[in-house]
């Protein structure tokens, strides 16, 4: 009697711990960092976040199946609490580059970003007397350890263009500095420009984009410890793009019609920020209590629809 | 050309000051990073501080020198370059220290140092005599210093102490150099999306900082007063006020 007992103890002890862990594995959660707001990929709604990193992100979590604990995280230690596998995921943008790379592993490639440059609209400038220190100030803003600075550094200034290159701890404070004339354009990834302008639309303007072909993929730390890559790059594939290397040699992206992806491509970009603010308002539960493919694509055409308001 | 336009106008003060009551509530809550923070190093820096008070007044050279080097060090290293030195410094070896608590460390040990000094002197200021009674009475020295002349030292640092903890709610700021969600981080979320609101959204956090410090000072002047004892103020502790009254 009492070795049965004991028997039916363990066995019983045994189906907790098995079912345990199985719950505990179908409930995964992993932490992503990312650096908000920077609209449209990293934005900010009444304490929420969103945008299309983080709205991808999440999409892919759900299709994958595991959960996701966004994070708000200062760009300057982004990529370092990744490499140091303190935080799980990456998603704020990152340009795929070798220096980068060579600290922590890169998704597929989910978006093409060449660099805009801002300049002063009564400046006379244009993109190459701006970029080459002919201006007033002779001066370039970027900011701080983003590829736009870099650029200036590896193209212009080392080709021995005298110009001037201020580094801004945020994109803003650089956009700040320019309307104020101190400096005489401003470079930064072509989405986040274009926001920039709707705040000084009457001050500002794009004076050219330069073709940088920098791609943005999701990071993890080096090795994919948790084997999450695979299941991102096929998420993704799910959520309708694919990339494939043109004749040209460049990346492409193939956009599947009507899917998830196409519909938030048209949600971010283009539309100005408070359309996509009260898109999100009104479609936010879809995706925040999504389950499947379906409750995906609902919201991404929810989103498309609403901009369009 | 005309030149260029302000850019601040009043239309945009007035939605500004609009908008910035929208966040205010997200500033508040952020707010409360800045104050557990506050918490973390006062008490890191209370219970260190105390310590290398005590051993610098009372320990010999084996003791007291280490003492007066971590007093040194601590005191002469700015605060951001130790808040980098703690943060991104193990990081290099792959150890990632939660911003929180490398700035508890960072801010935390520098706020000893400083302590350290504000009790070594109001510990000086107690005369002589107390020890040798208390040791005179059968105390060992121990037992006297925690229950003679702490007591006392702790009351009369107060002044000084509450000037120390003006300094550090400042500091909890610097925190956002190594990515705390503080609440000059959270400020992002206006200057970002509201290019105009800069200002008006800094000069909020002034404001609060100015009704934090006022309040905390407030505080520890009340408990100052609370924990006077007449003929014991720092006047007194010559001896000549104490003798009067008796």
């Amino acid at each position: 009697m009492k070795r049965k007992l004991v028997i039916s103890m363990v066995v019983l002890a045994l189906v907790a711990l098995v079912g345990g862990g199985g719950l505990a594995a179908a409930q995964e959660t992993y932490t992503v960092v990312s650096d908000i707001p920077w609209p449209p990929f990293e934005m900010e709604l009444e304490g929420e976040f969103f945008g299309f990193d983080l709205d991808v992100i999440r999409a892919s979590a759900v299709v994958a199946g595991f959960k996701v604990d966004i994070q708000n995280c200062e760009w300057s230690i982004l990529v370092s609490s990744v490499q140091a596998g303190a935080k799980d995921i990456g998603a704020s943008g990152l340009t795929d580059f070798r220096e980068r790379a060579e600290k922590v592993d890169f998704s597929n490639h989910y978006w093409l970003a060449n660099q805009a440059v801002v300049i002063r609209k009564d400046s006379g400038l244009n993109l190459v007397s701006a970029m080459t220190g002919k201006g007033p100030t002779g001066a370039v803003g970027a900011q701080r350890a983003t590829t736009g600075g870099w650029w200036v550094e590896d193209n212009i200034q080392a080709a021995g263009f005298n110009v001037e290159l201020k580094q801004y701890s945020t994109y803003p404070l650089a956009i700040l500095d320019l309307v104020a004339g101190r400096i005489d354009a401003v470079i930064q990834d072509e989405p986040a420009s274009i926001s920039s302008l709707t705040a000084f639309p009457d001050e500002l303007t794009i004076a050219g984009i330069i073709n940088t072909n920098e791609y943005f993929g999701f990071i993890v730390p080096k090795g994919d410890p948790n084997g999450l890559l695979p299941r991102i790059n096929d998420a993704m594939v799910v959520l309708g793009v694919k990339t494939a290397m043109a004749s040209t040699g460049v990346e492409e992206f193939e956009i599947t019609e009507g899917s998830f992806w196409e519909n938030l491509v048209a949600t971010y970009f283009g539309p100005p920020i408070e359309k996509i603010e009260a898109a999100w308002s009104k479609c936010k539960n879809l995706l925040l209590s999504a389950t499947c493919l379906e409750d995906l694509e609902n919201y991404a055409r929810c989103m498309a629809d609403a901009v369009k308001e | 050309m005309e030149a260029s336009s302000p850019i601040i106008e009043k239309r945009i003060v007035i939605e500004g000051i609009a908008v910035i009551g929208r966040y205010l509530p997200d500033l508040l809550q952020a707010l409360l990073t800045n104050v557990q923070l506050l918490l973390a190093l006062l008490a890191v820096g209370f219970a260190i501080g105390t310590v290398v008070a005590l051993l610098q007044v009372y320990a010999g050279h084996f003791l007291g020198v280490p003492a007066f080097l971590y007093e040194w060090v601590f005191r002469s290293i700015p605060a951001l370059v130790l808040l980098f030195l703690f943060y991104f410094g193990p990081l290099q070896f792959g150890v990632s220290i939660p911003p929180f608590f490398a700035a508890t460390l960072a801010l935390g040990f520098r706020s000893s140092a400083y302590q350290s000094q504000i009790f070594r002197g109001a510990i000086q200021a107690i005369p002589q005599g107390q020890m040798m009674a208390a040791r005179s009475m059968g105390m060992s020295r121990v037992r006297a210093i925690i229950s003679i002349i702490l007591p006392q030292a702790f009351r009369l640092s107060l002044p000084a102490w509450s000037n120390e903890f003006s300094s550090v709610v400042k500091d909890t700021t610097l925190a956002y150099a190594v990515g705390l969600n503080e609440i000059l981080r959270h400020a992002r979320f206006i200057t970002e999306r509201y290019y105009n609101l800069a200002m008006l959204a800094y000069l909020t956090i002034a404001l609060i900082f100015l009704v934090l410090t006022y309040s905390g000072n407030w505080s520890l002047g009340w408990l100052e007063k609370r924990l006077r004892i007449p003929g014991l103020e720092m006047a007194g502790v010559s001896g000549r006020g104490r003798n009067l009254s008796k």
